[in-house]
This record gives C-alpha cells, structure tokens and sequence, in this order.
C-alpha cells in the first residue's frame, strides 16, 4: 500500500505544472449533419480535482467526455490535456483512461490480465506488470478474484476491476461515464464513497458524468450542469446547488419553488405571493427560486413581525423517513413546496388541513434567470 | 410452453425424420459390402479395389490440398472483412447504402452455386484470353473456393463481433493499443472460436463442392466429388463408390465423437478450476 502510494505521487515533472489539468475551446460536436451534440463548450478543469459532468440523458456530456478521451473528434474546438493540444494525438496516445459504464472488461481476460492490459500494450515488462497489477488489486481488495474471468464476477466486483485497469496506468485524468449506474442502491453509495477517497488519494484529475443528481453532490468538488450541449453552469457543488443561475439548474438539482417576478423598489420584488424583500441585487433576474429546506414553518398564531411571512394551509405532508415533505396553500391559490427535517418530528409536525405560517428568509431566495 | 402430450407427439414426430436421415446413408454402408453391383452375398471387395484405385486417392489429395489452402485463405480474408464491416462503417450512411455490408455478404451465399460457378467460368476464360494467366486448372479453383468461402467466414466473425460490447473496442484504444495492436489482442482472440468455425466451415463447403470445382477445373484437375459424378456417369453406381462414401461417413462420425468427447472433458476441467459462473445482470 504504502509502496502504492509512493508510486502514485510521482513529484512532477519539471514545467509540468498543469499535469491532469483540462482545457476545452469553444467544442463542438454536430453528429450526422443535424444534431449538435455539445455546442461551443468552455471549459477548465483543475489538476486533481473531482469534476462532474451533470445532466439530462442525451445531454451531450458523455459525448464531451469521449472527445476528452478521444473516441470522438471534435467538429470545433481545441481540446488541451495537461496544456498539450489533443488535435492530432489519437486515443491510445492520450494520458487518460475511461471507466466505461458497461466496464467494458475483455471477455476473453481474467481479472488481472484485464488490470495489465495497458500497462503490456504500453511494453511494461512483466516482473514490474505484475506488482503494479497486484499493488493494484490489493487497493481495490480484489486480490482474490485474480485468475477469475471478467464474465464470473459480480457487478460491484467488474466495477473494481474497470477502476483497476484504469488506475493502474496512472493516467493523468481518470474519465468515469456513469460507472455506478448499473448497481444497486446500497452498493452504489458505498463505491460512491470509495471512489471518492480513492481519487483524494491518488491526487488524480477525476471527470465523472452522471444524470443522478444526488451522486453528483455526493462526490463532486465542481459541478458542470449541461443541458442540450451547452453547459448552464460551472462551480463549487455547494454554489451549483444554493446559488443556480437558472431555472433549468435549480431544478435539476433538487426540488425549488420558482416564482416569476417584476421589481418594484430596490431589495424588493413582487411576486405572485405578493411582495418580498429579497437580500440579493436584481442584476436582471426574472425569477424567484426558495428551495423547500429554506421555508420556515410556525404555528399559525404566530405574529407576523419579519417580512416575507405568508399564512397557509397544508394540503398534503409526505413522510420520507429523515425529513416531511409538505405542499403549502397560500391565500392566493398558489402552491408552494416545504421540507422539514424530522429532528423535531415526535414534537411537532404539520397535518394536512392545519393552518400554518411559512416565512422565506429574503437570503435564502434566489434571483435567477430562465 | 407445450404441453406435454404435444411434446411426446412432436419426439415421435422426430423418428420418422432420424431414419429418414440414417437410412440412405446406411444403405450406402450396406450395398458397399457387395461384391459387385446387384449381385448378393458379403465382400470387401469394393474396399480392395478403392484402396488400390490410384485415381480416387488422387482425388481425394486434390480435394484436401484445395480445401486446407482454400479455407486457409479464406478465414484470413473473411475474418478481415467480418472486422472490416463490422468496425468501420460510416455513421453517416442512410437507407441502402447503410445495409450495402450486409448485402455484399450475402449475395453470394444467397446466389445458386451454378449460376456462380458459371460466372466465374466466364470470369476465368476472359481473363486468360487476354492476359494468358490462370488457365483452367488447381489455381483457378482454389480462386473459385476462396471466394465462395469468404462470405462464410466473415458472417460468422461478422457475428460474433456485432455481439459485442462495441465499448471493448473503445477501452482496447484508450489502454494504449492501436489499430494493429487492438486486432492482434483484442479482436484476434475474441473472435477465435468463430474464425476455428469459420475455417471448419470453409474446408466442409470446399470437400462438399461440385458445381463450382466443376466449372472451374481443368484437364488434369479432379476433386473427389468430380471423380465420384464422372464414375457414376460411366458405370453407375459400383460398390467401390459405396465404400467411397462409408468411408467418408465413417471419417466424419469419429471426428464428430472425437469433437464431443474432447469439448466435454474441457468443460469438465474448467468447471473443476472455477466455480459455476454467477450471472449478475445489472441495467445496463
């Protein structure tokens, strides 16, 4: 293990200050003449970092993530692995390697064949395959599946041997299309976690596309939410999430209640549920997104002293084990979505039909665009 | 599910069909054992003169050197064309054009073996006329059997290749091997069993062929089959082509027992080092 490590943090090389760093141009991929898959992507990806590609199926980010691998080529664009340009470099020439969402594990290898095959076609003698290969097993813990065939492992098990044969490379970028998708829920979290010290480990660039919203919050240190080729928005899990710049963003990442609104004076704007005081300069916006875990609820005798507090009934409270999901009417007819944890649950919680007051905390509204 | 009456009448069914399929064939065994054509009693008459039939022996060296070096060729270029249409077609390709592969496999599969062995007959006069090379004889049949067999081969590797996870081929270039490389250890022994069948098929189409080897031969040039129609047109059918053909019966039910025994023990050994696999079908 610690020998493992060692080789995994090589020092880098001098002037090689970018090495796993990622850069896209203004990439575009137009398939069959019609369709544009990715449309004019900007794109910089940290050396090191856990960068997720989120989005709807039909997206375009695997097929972003298989130009980055060279599967694909781009229509437009430059594509730039450790500040080198991709242009002519072929895929088996590049210093990546893809985790591949079938695993895509050569049926006609055992495990161990399958975790050296790089290392042999890239002319890795033996003596030196076989301990990186078996280093290699023994972080992934399996070892003991080693002259098993790829066709007689369990899925969790061909997911570790297609991370395997990807690591042990130690390629500059490790490039993950939906790996996980295919297990079960319990095994699914777990590897999640895995995955995600395995990458703080090794200090490799990771590049993971999923459609799971959730995973990608789970394991991401940046966050690129796509949408029909373009990317919506690039940051911090934690910005993408509280700070969306869209509707589309804000949606797609977890529940949010979304208002139109037309400004009236500054730090106040008018909504269908009437005026709020926001905290956040207008900058254009045209809507008002709160997500559900904002809202406050109090009893509805409670006196009305901040603003932002609306009276309403509940119309439908949804138990969900940790928290209540709750559907609020207010005055005007309009819905609106709440979330309480239930910490306080065997003390408090609301029934449908009982009179509530809800406040939005004008810093936790957001300002966003369509 | 059938139920179980109809079962047990379709396996009476299938008798009729076993001894239409057994009884020619052991009516040739029979009838190789008389002495002379319509004549009674038991010899091995027949079996003496076969073996001592310089002609038939010729013919059969003939008939294995064509189909050894006719299915040799053939697996080679079939397995690169099955590659070839299965690897590298062009996305873009829409409506006829994008089943233009399949097609050219086909065709000559589909096409009656006269009309195709007339054709080349043309093909292989017109040539030789202008050019002077490949004078009817061993060359141009062996030319005639490479072509007719590649279809063969390149459906099966065509096949087997179009079952698999198109990925493979994708994850076989991003671990650093290139196109020759990606062929040599990916796709070469992937394919194997299906370029083994290939192959197999080749030699069993090119021994079994007549029309073609008759359109296509020379003078000099007899196969089997095209010795045992000219015997048969000049004296019927004799006792030593009964024996002829027992013999061949014979070849192929050793090598097909020998084919069983040895794939059973191999399945034997392998479920001895390995446990039974265990199917996990995830969503993929």
């Amino acid at each position: 293990m610690e020998q493992m490590n060692r080789d995994m943090h090589e020092p880098p090389l001098s002037g090689a200050g970018t090495l796993g760093a990622i850069s896209l141009r203004g990439v575009t991929r137009v398939f069959a003449g019609a369709v544009t898959a990715v449309n004019q992507i900007d794109l910089d990806i940290n050396p090191g970092e856990f960068f997720t590609l989120l989005g709807p199926s039909g997206c375009g980010k695997t097929t972003l993530l298989r130009m980055i691998a060279g599967f694909e080529t781009p229509d437009a664009g430059r594509i730039l692995i450790s500040g080198r340009e991709m242009q002519d470099v072929p895929a088996h020439r590049r210093a990546v390697n893809t985790v591949f969402q079938s695993y895509a594990l050569f049926p006609h290898l055992n495990v161990e064949q399958n975790i050296g095959f790089g290392l042999r076609m890239r002319g890795v003698k033996a003596p030196e395959r076989k301990k990186r290969v078996d280093a290699m097993m023994e972080l992934m813990q399996i070892g003991p599946f080693a002259t098993r065939s790829a066709t007689q492992l369990s899925g969790g098990q061909r997911q570790r041997v297609a991370l395997a044969r990807a690591l042990v490379n130690e390629p500059e970028v490790v490039l993950l299309d939906e790996p996980l998708s295919a297990l079960d829920a319990k095994l699914r979290t777990e590897l999640q976690i895995e995955l995600l010290r395995m990458q703080k480990r090794l200090g490799m660039t990771f590049i993971f596309v999923t459609h799971d919203q959730h995973e990608a919050l789970v394991m991401s240190d940046r966050i690129a939410v796509m949408s029909k080729g373009k990317i919506q928005q690039v940051g911090p899990v934690l910005d993408v999430y509280e700070k969306p710049r869209n509707a589309f963003v804000a949606e797609f990442l977890g529940l949010s209640n979304i208002f139109a609104l037309t400004p009236s004076t500054a730090h106040k704007v008018q909504t269908v549920l009437g005026e709020l005081d926001v905290a956040e300069p207008l900058q254009g916006a045209s809507l008002a997104m709160i997500r559900p875990e904002k809202i406050w609820f109090y009893p509805a005798t409670t006196a009305r002293e901040r603003p932002n507090m609306f009276p309403g009934v509940v119309r439908e409270s949804i138990y969900m084990g940790a928290a209540t999901q709750y559907r609020i009417e207010l005055a005007n007819a309009q819905f609106i979505t709440g979330v309480e944890t239930n910490n306080k649950a065997a003390e408090r919680s609301w029934c449908p039909g009982e009179a509530v007051l809800i406040e939005l905390k004008p810093e936790n509204i957001m300002l966003i665009e369509p | 599910m059938i139920p179980r009456k109809l079962g047990y009448a379709l396996s009476g069914f299938a008798w009729p069909v076993y001894a239409l399929l057994y009884t020619p064939l052991a009516l040739v065994a029979y009838y190789s054992l008389a002495p002379a054509p319509n004549m009674a009693g038991h010899s091995f008459h027949a079996y003496h003169v076969l073996l001592h039939d310089g002609a038939a022996f010729a013919a059969l060296r003939l008939s294995l050197i064509l189909a050894l070096c006719s299915a040799t060729s053939a697996t080679a270029l079939g397995t690169l064309l099955g590659y070839g249409l299965c690897r590298f077609r062009s996305r873009n390709a829409r409506g006829v054009l994008a089943q233009l592969p399949s097609l050219i496999i086909y065709t000559p599969i589909i096409m009656p073996s006269l009309v195709f062995g007339i054709s080349e007959l043309i093909f292989f006069n017109f040539v030789h006329s202008v050019t002077g090379f490949l004078a009817a004889g061993l060359q141009t049949m062996l030319i005639a059997h490479i072509t007719f067999e590649i279809p063969y081969v390149a459906l099966t590797v065509f096949g087997r290749l179009s079952g698999l996870d198109q990925n493979l081929f994708e994850a076989s270039h991003d671990l650093y091997a290139d196109g020759l490389k990606s062929f040599l250890y990916l796709v070469i022994p992937v394919v194997q069993p299906a370029i083994i069948g290939g192959f197999l098929l080749g030699i069993t189409l090119s021994i079994d062929d007549f029309t073609i080897s008759f359109f296509t031969a020379g003078p000099g040039s007899v196969t089997l089959p095209i010795y045992i129609y000219s015997a048969i047109a000049r004296k019927g059918i004799s006792p030593e082509i009964n024996a002829l053909g027992t013999l061949m019966i014979g070849t192929i039910i050793v090598i097909a027992l020998l084919h069983f025994f040895i794939s059973r023990q191999r399945e034997r050994t392998r479920q001895g080092v390995f446990p039974p696999p265990q199917q996990t079908k995830g969503a993929v």
